[in-house]
């Protein structure tokens, strides 16, 4: 190994020097010259939420901060892009409810960043509710204390949109009218849809199901489905042999048919349940990932009840 | 598959042993450990545990390369980059610019930050979890008869080349005067460690595989006086503490993969007094 001597040492340290001011111009800001509002979605459903309102107007620029496959935000952890996109926006719009775990270390971080909470007004159920499993009790909850996951439920996802829908007109109130056509149209779709599935699921013959993490609770309420168990209360918390078996047990014994898993996750827990029992696995979406498009919730929901159709009927 | 299970059921006629995914996970336990046991007393003969260690943590840019390429089965991608890491490590090591354990540390840190790099691009590294540490309880059949293949294998390199990979091993001067090319059985063994690992990672974990690898050896090594009541007694540790930590795991409502490696831990400390007692 070559000691590096004065001389060396002082090019190198000139070198470091001159191309650290190199990467730190090009950091510098550029203005933008026209005024644009910067509107973030925290991500996935809350984005295509705002998408819908405000549809055609002018001068809104709409991100999603994670991306599209990143699925439900459980222990996201904010890159440095992330914190980039949060403090250059207007407003951040998040799900709320304990979704967005990072949000108390942004508050405090950015000065005068504009939060639209979407769950404001929407009664949250306690996280592991209506499961008979003691495995989780003792532990510090300290934010996941309710079941984030409100806009699968369709009743939620409409209050959400009305949330967003008045936060952005706080935000810039000359494109009221905008705003509310938009928005009004999109309930009335809601709406529709939320008719159309509690009418198709009225007459379905078995209410027990068994869902793959706890997206579906709010789905199942509303739907008046009966979550008999969840296989992994968190995604990435795997059962244990002890856990697998009395799942097993469960579903010979209560007769449940229809496992549903989702498909940002791999079912290999699932698939060993139904390999062992009459239980079948089908695919049902939370809607937390998929194409940037206005319609996404609607087609994916639509989706969900041909598959809810098909495996309890 | 169905006749192997009546011979399980009939053999065992226990509690845990009525489903079908712990018959699968015994069967996979029975199959990987022995393995796992035999390529380990290599391993520590060589020195080579912390260089199983790193090859452990390229399968996270292995599962992150495959996820980039879309490919369905992680298991290609991370057999291909564990290759491919393992021949760059040797030989940097045989360019002798630096010493072996500083070269693997730095091949071990690219290949974690790298692997965390690649998985939480796109925003999800909890999704990958189970790869940590494993999940032997999903094996599926095909999985099993994947298991079989690479037993089978193993036991047919082993018995053609162990000999002269031995020698190379534990003298390779003498190897060379009797014209075995070390280079070539240490970088078969590379490659063979390569294997092995990135196959039972799904099932065992990247944190967990290297203890497997090294505990019944190192456990062996404190009780035996030669060469061959080394690995029969490494076989031994290693599939004792994997089914007695599978079944334990069942009762006590444990992870599988953590409770067989506590098992082979404790085997290793009570080798450890008994062999100091002897000696003394």
């Amino acid at each position: 190994m070559t000691v590096l001597c004065g001389d060396k040492l002082k090019k190198l340290a000139a070198a470091l020097i001159s191309l650290s001011l190199v990467l730190l111009s090009g950091c510098i800001r550029s203005e933008d010259k026209v005024e644009k509002l910067n509107i973030l979605a925290s991500f996935y459903p809350i984005y295509i939420m705002a998408l819908n309102i405000t549809d055609g107007v002018e001068g809104v620029n709409l991100q999603c901060m994670a991306r599209e496959q990143t699925g439900c935000l459980h222990d996201f952890k904010l890159s440095t892009e992330d914190m980039r996109s949060i403090e250059k926006a207007d407003s951040f719009i998040i799900n709320g409810a304990g979704m967005e775990g990072f949000i108390s270390d942004v508050v405090g971080r950015v000065d005068g960043l504009n939060i639209i909470d979407s769950s404001v007004g929407i009664e949250l159920l306690a996280s592991g509710h209506n499961h008979n499993d003691d495995k989780h009790e003792g532990h510090d909850h300290d934010e996941n204390e309710y079941n984030s996951h409100l806009w699968v439920s369709v009743a939620n996802c409409i209050t959400q949109v009305e949330n967003i829908t008045e936060g952005i007109i706080r935000l810039d109130p000359k494109n009221e009218t905008k705003y509310r056509d938009n928005s009004n149209r999109y309930i009335e779709k809601l709406r529709n849809l939320k008719n159309k599935m509690e009418e198709s699921l009225a007459d379905i013959s078995n209410r027990d199901i068994i869902t793959f993490h706890e997206a579906f609770d709010y789905f199942a309420e509303e739907f008046d489905l009966n979550i008999v168990s969840v296989i992994e209360r968190e995604p990435g918390s795997e059962p244990n042999a002890r856990d697998l078996a009395d799942i097993i047990d469960l579903v010979n014994e209560t007769g449940v048919h229809a496992l549903f898993v989702e498909p940002q996750y791999p079912e290999t827990a699932a698939d060993v349940i139904a390999a062992e029992t009459d239980a079948q696995v089908y695919t049902l979406d939370p809607g937390v990932s998929g194409d940037m498009d206005k319609d996404a919730y609607i087609d994916i929901m639509n989706n969900n009840l041909k598959v809810l159709k098909n495996a309890l009927s | 598959m169905d006749g192997i299970y009546a011979v399980m059921d009939f053999l065992l006629p226990f509690d845990w042993a009525e489903y079908d995914f712990m018959k699968n996970a015994l069967l996979a336990v029975l199959m990987l450990t022995p393995l796992l046991g035999f390529t380990g007393t290599m391993i520590v003969n060589n020195k080579l545990s912390f260089f199983s260690d790193a090859l452990g943590h390229s399968a996270l840019t292995g599962i992150g390369i495959g996820v980039l390429l879309g490919i369905d089965n992680y298991m290609i991608s991370m057999v291909g980059f564990a290759l491919l890491f393992a021949l760059c490590i040797t030989g940097i090591i045989q360019s002798e610019t630096a010493s072996s354990d500083t070269i693997i540390g730095v091949f071990s840190a690219v290949g974690v930050s790298l692997g965390v790099v690649l998985l939480s691009a796109n925003g999800g590294f909890t999704k990958y979890s189970n790869y940590l540490i494993g999940d032997i309880l999903a094996i599926s059949q095909s999985e099993l008869l994947l298991l079989a293949i690479v037993l089978a294998a193993a036991i047919v390199i082993w018995a053609l080349i162990f000999n002269r990979l031995l020698l190379a091993s534990v003298n390779a001067d003498l190897a060379s005067s009797k014209r075995v090319k070390v280079r070539l059985y240490n970088n078969l063994f590379v490659i063979m460690i390569a294997l092995l690992v990135t196959i039972s990672i799904k099932w065992v974990g990247i944190m967990i595989i290297n203890s497997l690898l090294v505990l019944p050896a190192a456990a062996g090594r404190n009780v035996s006086s030669s060469m061959r009541s080394y690995h029969v007694t490494s076989v031994l540790f290693s599939m004792v503490s994997g089914v007695a930590g599978l079944i334990s795991s069942f009762y006590f409502g444990t992870s599988a993969g953590g409770t067989i490696v506590l098992f082979a831990a404790v085997i290793y400390f009570i080798t450890f007094f008994a062999g100091r007692k002897r000696k003394a």
